[in-house]
């Protein structure tokens, strides 16, 4: 099926937020827009200027506030602006996907990628992957819902938040 | 033990140093001591129930311990990684410390226990340590025991959850994690978290919710995961002191198996060798990345 | 109001059943998943376990970690207040440790100073704590040196101490009446309160002694001691971690913070704090008023042993030995309160 186009009519669009480096796959997404490839339109894209930068917190933030997939882009090995700063990000996220999969987090989610000025087509492909893979998974409201909504504490016998699963129903 | 006091004496005597960092008799068991003055030598101790890391007293940013001026400090084998991340962090010089190794066998879990040293009771970190000696002391006292084979249990945890599926993983470390009330011991005696300001703490922005519910945790403890990468030393505090039971050992030794087998790093004694994540090679593998 | 009543252990199960099919919460001491002892609701009396203090305290219960205050929405210039429900359904903590109950009520007074603190209060007046007489607690328990006792009944609504094949019940409380009064059937005649006295006096035997009875002689010299040496040498081995104020069952600071959930949404949540953390004192500008350990080991101390019984006549500690258990690094509130009196009435100093 076209990643382009909803599974079903009013169905469930995945929010997917990117966080791509300036000089690359920043620039290769511009590409992709202005060569008017076609591709999903669920992505949010907050450009930085290096792989380096992009903290797993930013991860784990876009996920509380209710992104259901991470993509994270930049330059090639070799490429980087910085010389060194995509070899940096590509150890710290190799552990961290580790990390998120030993938790339970689906991998799936997250998208890792490196995408060129040059490749727009590339962008277009990792887009409307990771939105057909994040669409199949469904929304990922395991990690939204980590807050206990305050009015169904207020009612528990003993506070839920502290004690979760062992609360009687 | 005599041998020990001996030492702790003679460089407080001599002024080589001013307070000498071990473990004393406290009232519950085990404790760590400072001692100022060569009598106070004699209440050293060391033995089974010895399980701190003493490296965390070494962070250059307690105040109230740097008054104290040039400290010798006792170190068991694995105390030892944790100084060698200090220095290779440089945090603290080496020349101002001296290092008094003690040889060891295995410690249990538990400073206020008074079980022997057994299969049974031995902290679990212990099981497979190859270390009876830290390389990096500049005196070694004492013998040792023969210590004990691996693997160890959490090693096999970590084997069991990783089979299962994602959300048996996940459901697992949700009903851990919720027990968090973000009391941030395991950050606080941790020897490697040592920042001025830890980003818990700050609030502009506040990358992680200060509130002790599971999302604020999660993000809690995924940020400690990640800043101990490559630097866990593994000495077992974080989990021994979290009075909320959670098996946060499970998490920074699955960490340190990934650094292990993609990078092939593990916790050195030797403050020469770069730790694994601030620095990388050309050729890292990166089948994940499309 | 102080008569007695018996329940027999059969009569208890039922209790609890009768409770739980009324739709009424239980909570007690009962195993965690990690083989720990800790409060928490429970289905059956089965599930109680008495041997062993709960690893946590009864704050939890009426001042969780983090509970929610009010959730706000931002419409356009304006900012809507949602009021999260400050009533609770009805409860029974069964299974109290004295220690624990007495702190609810020593926390009663802070709760209720400078204004009357709603949530607290909601589930107060909807919890009835059942306590069980302390069968007696290791070398760090001291509830008698701070004028309590292993049968103490403040804070509760009823104490059971077991005698024979039950227990005889002291009414404390008009709620504890209300829960007798609501469960006749289960309650009757048996052994008066003299049966229990054997056991009474062994667990009041097991936690005597370990500090001196002297909580106005400690609180004199921690007046007028603010800047000794004592306090410096103490926190030598202190992490700052706060494992003690987590476990205390009498303190109580919290914090106060804003959550955005979205752009327009968020809670004010209020969540546990603790003096022992360098951030608790930090001002904006970066100035710290209480920079290093030694004033927060100070703090600890001073505030449960001579503020707050300045404040309110009444010591902010039940002698529960919780802090004690929990120090990584092996801190011990009997040996510094020993300690204390020791050079208060001049029979030793600062080492």
């Amino acid at each position: 099926m076209d990643a382009t186009t909803p599974a079903v009519a009013g169905g469930f669009e995945p929010r997917i937020t990117a966080f791509v480096c300036n000089w690359c796959t920043y620039t290769g997404a511009d590409l992709a827009g202005t060569s008017r490839l076609q591709m999903a339109s669920n992505v949010r894209i907050i450009r930085l200027p290096c792989t380096g930068r992009i903290d797993p917190m930013f991860i784990t933030k876009a996920f509380e506030r209710g992104a259901d997939g991470i993509i994270v882009s930049g330059c090639h090995p070799a490429d980087c602006h910085y010389n060194a700063g995509n070899y940096h990000a590509r150890r710290r996220f190799a552990i961290f996907r580790e990390l998120m999969d030993f938790l339970g987090v689906d991998t799936g989610r997250i998208t890792f990628s490196w995408v060129s000025a040059s490749e727009g087509g590339k962008w277009r492909d990792v887009v409307n992957d990771a939105v057909t893979r994040v669409r199949a998974l469904g929304p990922f409201t395991d990690y939204r819902k980590l807050v206990v909504d305050p009015v169904a504490t207020a009612t528990g016998v003993v506070p839920p938040e502290h004690v979760g699963k062992e609360v009687p129903a | 033990m005599t041998e020990l006091r001996e030492l702790a004496r003679r460089l407080l005597s001599e002024g080589t140093v001013n307070a000498v960092l071990g473990w004393e008799e406290g009232p519950r068991g085990a404790r760590p001591a400072f001692v100022t003055t060569p009598e106070g030598a004699d209440t050293l101790i060391f033995d089974h129930r010895c399980v701190h890391n003493l490296a965390s007293y070494l962070s250059p940013r307690r105040p109230h311990l740097k008054r104290l001026g040039k400290v010798a400090m006792v170190l068991k084998p694995c105390d030892a990684r944790a100084v060698a991340g200090l220095i290779r962090e440089t945090q603290i010089p080496r020349d101002k410390v001296v290092l008094i190794g003690v040889r060891c066998g295995g410690v249990i879990t538990d400073p206020d226990s008074t079980a022997p040293l057994t299969e049974a009771t031995v902290a679990d970190r212990c099981r497979g340590c190859p270390d009876r000696e830290g390389h990096l002391a500049d005196h070694t006292v004492g013998t040792a025991g023969p210590g004990f084979a691996g693997p160890s249990k959490r090693a096999q945890k970590i084997e069991e959850l990783a089979a299962a599926p994602a959300e048996k993983r996940w459901a697992f470390w949700q009903s851990e994690l919720e027990k968090c009330v973000r009391c941030h011991a395991c950050r606080q005696v941790c020897p490697m978290c040592y920042c001025d300001r830890c980003l818990a703490d700050k609030t502009q922005p506040r990358w992680i919710e200060s509130s002790p519910h599971a999302r604020g945790n999660m993000a809690w403890h995924v940020a400690r995961a990640m800043h101990l990468a490559g630097r866990c030393v593994d000495c077992g505090e974080c989990e021994r002191v979290c009075p909320e039971g959670i098996p946060l050992g499970l998490i920074t030794r699955k960490i340190a198996q990934v650094v292990s087998e993609r990078y092939d790093f593990r916790p050195s004694d030797d403050p020469a060798v770069p730790a694994p994540v601030g620095t990388y090679r050309m050729d890292d593998p990166q089948e994940f990345i499309l | 109001m102080s008569t007695t009543t018996f329940i027999r252990t059969e009569d208890l199960k039922g209790l609890v059943a009768d409770l739980r099919a009324a739709g009424i919460g239980v909570a007690g001491p009962a195993r965690t998943s990690d083989g720990a002892v800790d409060y928490r609701s429970i289905n059956a009396f089965d599930d109680v376990v008495l041997d062993g203090q709960p690893r946590n305290s009864l704050k939890q219960f009426f001042l969780p970690p983090t509970e929610p205050l009010f959730k706000y929405q931002r419409k356009g210039s304006d900012v809507a207040i949602l009021e999260i429900s400050t009533t609770f359904p009805p409860r029974v903590i069964l299974g109290a440790r004295p220690c624990d109950a007495a702190a609810v009520d020593v926390l009663d007074k802070v709760m209720n100073w400078d204004y009357t603190d709603e949530p607290w209060f909601g589930r107060r007046a909807a919890t009835t704590i059942v306590t069980f007489a302390c069968p007696g607690g290791d070398r760090s328990c001291f509830c008698t040196s701070v004028g309590l006792a292993p049968d103490a009944t403040r804070g509760s609504d009823l104490l059971l101490a077991p005698a024979g094949d039950g227990y005889v019940v002291e009414i404390v409380t008009e709620k504890g009446q209300a829960l007798v009064t609501a469960n006749a059937k289960r309650f009757g005649a048996g052994a008066g309160v003299e049966a229990t006295q054997a056991y009474r006096d062994k667990a009041r035997a097991s936690v005597e002694g370990h500090v001196p009875a002297r909580p106005d002689v400690i609180r004199a010299w921690v007046d007028a001691h603010f800047e000794d040496p004592f306090w410096a040498e103490i926190s030598l081995r202190c992490h700052g971690c706060g494992g003690c104020a987590a476990a205390c069952p009498t303190c109580h600071c919290f914090d106060i913070v804003d959550e955005p959930e979205t752009l327009t949404e968020g809670t004010r949540r209020r969540n546990w704090d603790t003096c022992q953390t360098s951030v608790f004192t930090a001002h904006a500008s970066g100035h710290n008023p209480r920079n290093d350990q030694c004033g927060r080991c100070r703090q600890r101390v001073n505030h449960k042993f001579a503020i707050y019984p300045a404040r309110f006549n009444d010591i902010l500690c039940t002698g529960c030995g919780r802090c004690a258990r929990t120090c990584p690094a092996g801190q011990d509130v009997t040996e510094i309160l020993t300690r204390i009196v020791a050079m208060a009435t001049g029979q030793g100093g600062a080492a």
